[in-house]
């Protein structure tokens, strides 16, 4: 049975109450109806109790019967079932959607600004990768969440950093304070690369197709200011920014070990937890693992910013979402639990159970004591979550339309032109390949 | 062929005795005679019979399999959003992008290469087999074929931890004899030998099954004979071995030939096609195109290119059948 | 090469005046043989050995990068901590139940049709058997999509609910047994001689009679064949699963390996040989005790007709 709450009565409730928002769904006594949905399905060991615990507090305050399924990604496990889902118009009622699956199925997602106007009020801006993704024609079209975001940055080994590549990180990046991070630039990235290199502790950055390569290849790339193709869908292949970018990463990927372009996610963790590697870049998985298998590499870890380039210090942001299906068959009890989860308490300590690798995307949620205190070394995670906002979030593929950049990023166009460029094509001929590759993802 | 003759008459001999014990002794003449009386009044039911007893089986393949690729082929006819009908369109788009064709090549060449040097092995190993004493063959027979039952998907794990860039298991070893770290799925030409030995390891065994079977089938004489006037061990391989299997080796090629080339695990755990693409095959750049970038009738398009190619070797193996149960 | 083709000429037959030479070469004949089997068993066994060797591991020792064929502190722990999770025990019986399931109905389709196929020749019987052996012609990775889309639809109109729920997965499997089986179970049939059937139908014997009492006692072996086959199938199915089921406690073994044991970009290899292995497992020790009637059946079509 279904409680009788119309919109109306629910907006009014919203508007009357933008600073404390708690989202009566129903009242009375009557069964409040069913809700399923999907969680992402958290790699660290307990993380899934506190979503569990958070979901279920509502459930109970709320009267409904909620359903969790906790998907991960792997064999595209999320991808199949969203997919899935949106075709046959049938499934959960709330999805957890990775990266790029919101705008793909945007016409399928109900739209939900009524809740996001009042959740940035509340919890600060969000910064415009969350907007480019999360947003379908001006309407927001799914709510950030925190389980399963992440930032890629840098995460380098303190010691051989030091004795290899003469940068201490962590005076670069105190804990507690902003960091001194003039001098850390693309060019000094390129030097502590290269001496790393000849130390025999290689930086271990991937050039495959998955996410963890593709990212940093964006990141680098929007530091030239260089885009494949633009905001309005032009094809920017052939021009100077773009030349330099892969001008610059084919010098870099030189630095790389042999067998970077078969690497998928995991390799970089390995890399680092095998204590091969002076830097990777990688959220705190690969660190957390190693505090349990390797523990004399954990403790010498530190995750930082980005280096700078001629465009700015971009870093890679990978942003998951909660979207609702608008074949669902309670969506207001849906919009309801997403407030609740939205809220800075739940926050707290959903990146509390993570270990500090969840990432809220809300400005003002970004100096959570966990980054504070998460160690050995302590402090390790402090600058994670880009507490003073200094480097700006990124995704690769953007600004072009999310239907062509997410072609983009999943093709890895970008690593593979790097590739093709460092095996000794010349630019030319790689810039022309890279065209011919866009051009077919301008497909509608 | 000469040597059907004795073991021909000596089957009817067998069936006809087989015959008589199931049924018990009736002279000749009254059996003809009620045979034809018999199967008259049996023809009556048989349709029937024969159209229950298949009706599973047809319903099953059209509703499950007909229909969906129906509706797979019209999938194949709509533009990327799936509002448009856009005809041949989308195949006209894969010819004119170069990484399709580098697929058809690459698919190709991964199924004839797997399938040569499966067969290969197969025969290779089931001579071996067939030269050892009768009753040793059965436990290497058994240790053989394990590859074979494992669940791909289970071993194609095993493979991808001893190929892994950090702790590949071979790496450890032939760094102890300074051949350096081999970029097994890292390199392009590794990468596509690393999936070809994998298919290959699982799939040999099966070969070798087959081939020790009809190898058992080649009477002794023929050796013999060939012994006695003279043959040595390669011109009896060529001239009786390889003609009497003939059939045998082409059904299991071509049959594999068909599993190779629609193969989606190996690739897919292994190398997901790469690097930059160059161990993809239809099945696994069909998943990447319609599954992960989300342009479904461009993925259907790329899987339903595969049907022509296979249904020219589906033909070979069906006419082969044919061709083996008629010289029988 | 040369000492084996010599002996191996004399092979089977040990008659003639040359014993003494005969023996000795055969004896190298076999040495050369065991030698190059063991090089073979060696390669075909190596991954499965491997997997064990990492199942023993803890996970420090895994990333440790010490000798990987060797254990230093070997464990049980993770075949502890998977067989007393209740996930993964789920994970074992959805399994189970759905490759008996399926193995039931595959064999209940095919048999009849293959008797009917290979003894009735009735009107279209050449066009089906062709047919049933083209649909294997059509990928999974063609079919899942739409198959979902007509599930939900079957879903919604009866409210039998398939999506998300492992009996769907009794309907797709048996598309991937049931061509296979039936032509074996035809290669079969086809040996077995006609007179049989006709001496049986003479004596008043229906077709079903003919089927039950004649058939499926003589050909057995094609059918335990067959029967193993179906269940390998079906134990070993990642794709249709992977897209049909999604809840944790709705997913078959090799799914729920894959998408339990990795998580993100953690990869924990020690659980997961362990969790491998115990996944071949049925079909290994299946194999293992009926390899002969496996090994027959295979064969089925390649000595008879």
């Amino acid at each position: 049975m279904r409680g009788k709450l119309t919109r109306r009565r629910f907006l009014a409730t919203t508007a009357a109450s933008t600073a404390l928002i708690a989202m009566p769904y129903v009242r009375g006594s009557h069964a409040a109806g069913r809700l399923s949905i999907v969680l992402w399905d958290h790699w660290v060991p307990g993380a899934n109790n506190t979503s569990k615990m958070l979901v279920e507090e509502w459930a109970a305050r709320e009267k409904v019967e909620v359903q969790i399924d906790y998907v991960n990604n792997q064999g595209n496990k999320l991808l199949l079932t969203t997919g899935a889902e949106a075709q046959a118009q049938s499934g959960h009622d709330v999805i957890a959607l990775a990266t790029w699956l919101p705008s793909d199925h945007a016409n399928q997602l109900e739209p939900v600004d009524d809740i996001m106007e009042p959740l940035i009020k509340q919890n600060g801006a969000l910064n415009a990768t969350v907007e480019y993704l999360g947003k379908s024609q001006g309407h927001w079209i799914a709510v950030p969440a925190t389980i399963g975001s992440q930032i890629k940055g840098p995460c380098s080994r303190i010691d051989l950093m030091k004795q290899y590549a003469g940068i201490d990180v962590q005076a670069m990046y105190p804990a507690g304070a902003p960091p001194k991070a003039e001098n850390w630039t693309l060019e000094a990235f390129l030097k502590a690369a290269e001496a790393c290199h000849k130390g025999g502790f290689p930086f271990g950055i991937g050039l495959g197709t998955t996410a963890d390569s593709v990212d940093t290849a964006g990141a680098i790339f929007h530091s030239f200011g260089a885009t494949l193709v633009d905001a309005k869908g032009n094809i920017t292949v052939k021009s100077d920014p773009v030349r330099q970018a892969l001008e610059y990463y084919t010098k870099l990927a030189k630095f790389f070990p042999p067998d970077a372009p078969a690497w998928d996610d995991a390799s970089n963790n390995k890399w680092l937890i095998s204590g091969r590697g002076a830097l990777i870049m990688n959220p705190p998985s690969a660190w957390a693992v190693a505090k349990r298998d390797a523990p004399q590499v954990a403790e010498q870890c530190w995750t930082h910013g980005m280096a700078a380039g001629p465009k700015g210090r971009f870093a890679p942001f990978i942003p998951y979402f909660w979207g609702i299906w608008s074949f669902g068959k309670n969506k207001e009890a849906a919009k309801s639990l997403l407030v609740h989860l939205s809220q800075p308490a739940a926050v707290e300590k959903l990146v509390a159970a993570s270990g500090g690798y969840d990432l809220p995307s809300f400005a003002n949620l970004t100096t959570f004591k966990t980054w504070a205190e998460e160690g050995p070394p302590k402090g390790t995670l402090y600058h994670y979550p880009n507490p003073y906002n200094h480097q700006i979030l990124s995704i690769a593929g953007a600004p072009a339309p999310p239907k062509i950049a997410v072609q983009i990023y999943i093709q890895g166009v970008m690593t593979k032109m790097t590739v093709r460029h460092l095996q000794g094509e010349p630019m030319e001929r790689t810039l022309a390949w890279a065209e011919n590759e866009v051009e077919g993802f301008l497909r509608t | 062929m000469a040597v059907g003759g004795p073991s021909k008459s000596h089957g009817i001999a067998k069936r006809r005795a087989m015959a008589d014990a199931v049924i018990g002794h009736v002279t000749d003449a009254g059996r003809a005679r009620r045979r034809r009386f018999g199967l008259r009044s049996a023809m009556r039911r048989k349709s029937m019979t024969a159209f229950l007893m298949t009706s599973p089986l047809i319903v099953l393949i059209a509703l499950l399999v007909v229909y969906p690729a129906v509706y797979s082929v019209n999938l194949a006819t709509l533009n990327r959003s799936m509002e448009h009908f856009v005809g041949f369109g989308n195949f006209l788009f894969l010819f004119n992008r170069e990484t399709f064709w580098m697929v058809v090549r690459q698919s190709c060449i991964f199924a004839l290469t797997a399938v040569l040097f499966k067969a290969i092995f197969g025969f290779v190993v089931a001579h071996f087999v067939h030269n050892i004493p009768a009753k040793g063959q059965r436990k290497w027979r058994g240790m053989l074929l394990v590859p074979w039952v494992i669940p791909p998907a289970m071993s194609c794990l095993a493979w991808l931890w001893l190929f892994d860039p950090s702790y590949s298991a071979f790496n450890w070893v032939f760094e102890k004899f300074g051949i350096g770290p081999i970029p097994w799925t890292g390199d392009a030409m590794w990468a596509r030998f690393s999936v070809i030995l994998v298919n290959v390891w699982i799939g040999a065994p099966f070969f070798m099954i087959m081939y020790l079977a009809a190898l058992k089938s080649v009477p002794e004489q023929l050796f013999e004979a060939a012994a006695v006037d003279g043959a040595n061990f390669w011109q009896r391989t060529w001239y009786v071995t390889l003609p009497m299997m003939r059939n045998i080796i082409a059904i299991t090629a071509l049959f594999s030939l068909i599993v190779t080339f629609a193969n989606f695990d190996i690739v897919r755990i292994l190398t997901a096609g790469g690097p930059i693409d160059l161990t993809h095959v239809f099945a696994t750049w069909a998943f990447r195109v319609g599954i992960e970038v989300g342009d479904i009738p461009l993925g259907a398009s790329v899987s339903l290119f595969m049907v022509p190619i296979l249904t020219v070797a589906a033909i070979l193996i069906l006419r082969d059948i044919n061709r083996r149960g008629n010289e029988a | 090469m040369t000492a084996i083709a010599t002996a191996a000429s004399a092979g089977g037959s040990t008659r003639g005046a040359r014993r003494r030479s005969m023996s000795r070469d055969r004896r190298w004949a076999l040495r050369w043989s065991y030698f190059f089997l063991t090089l073979f068993a060696i390669f075909f066994l190596l991954p499965p050995v491997y997997m064990l060797i990492t199942s023993l591991k803890t996970s420090a020792e895994v990333s440790a990068a010490t000798n990987p064929w060797w254990v230093y502190n070997p464990t049980l722990a993770n075949y502890a901590e998977l067989l007393s999770s209740s996930q993964f025990l789920t994970y074992f019986r959805n399994s189970a139940v759905v490759s008996t399931i399926v193995v039931a109905v595959t064999m209940l389709i095919s048999v009849p049709a293959a008797f009917a196929l290979s003894r009735m020749k009735f009107w279209g019987s050449t066009t089906l058997a062709t047919g049933v052996f083209l649909t294997y012609l059509i990928p999974e990775t063609l079919l899942f999509i739409p198959l979902f889309k007509m599930f939900a639809v079957f879903g919604d109109a009866t409210g039998i609910q398939l999506i998300n729920r492992w009996w769907v997965l009794l309907l797709v499997y048996p598309t991937l047994t049931v061509p296979f089986c039936t032509w074996v179970m035809i290669g079969y049939f086809a040996s077995i001689p006609r007179e049989l059937d006709e001496a049986a139908l003479i004596d008043g014997a229906n077709y079903r009679q003919v089927l039950t009492r004649v058939f499926i006692p003589v050909a057995l072996p094609g059918l335990i064949a067959a029967t193993i086959f179906a269940f390998t199938v079906s134990w070993a199915q990642f794709l249709y699963p992977l897209a049909f089921t999604t809840s944790t406690d709705q997913l078959v073994l090799p799914v729920g390996i894959i998408t339990s044991l990795i998580k993100g970009d953690v990869f924990n290899w020690g659980q997961i040989m362990t969790g491998a292995l115990l996944g071949a497992a049925p079909p290994l020790l299946i194999y293992a005790f009926l390899m002969d009637y496996y090994i027959a059946g295979l064969t089925a079509g390649a000595t008879k007709g």
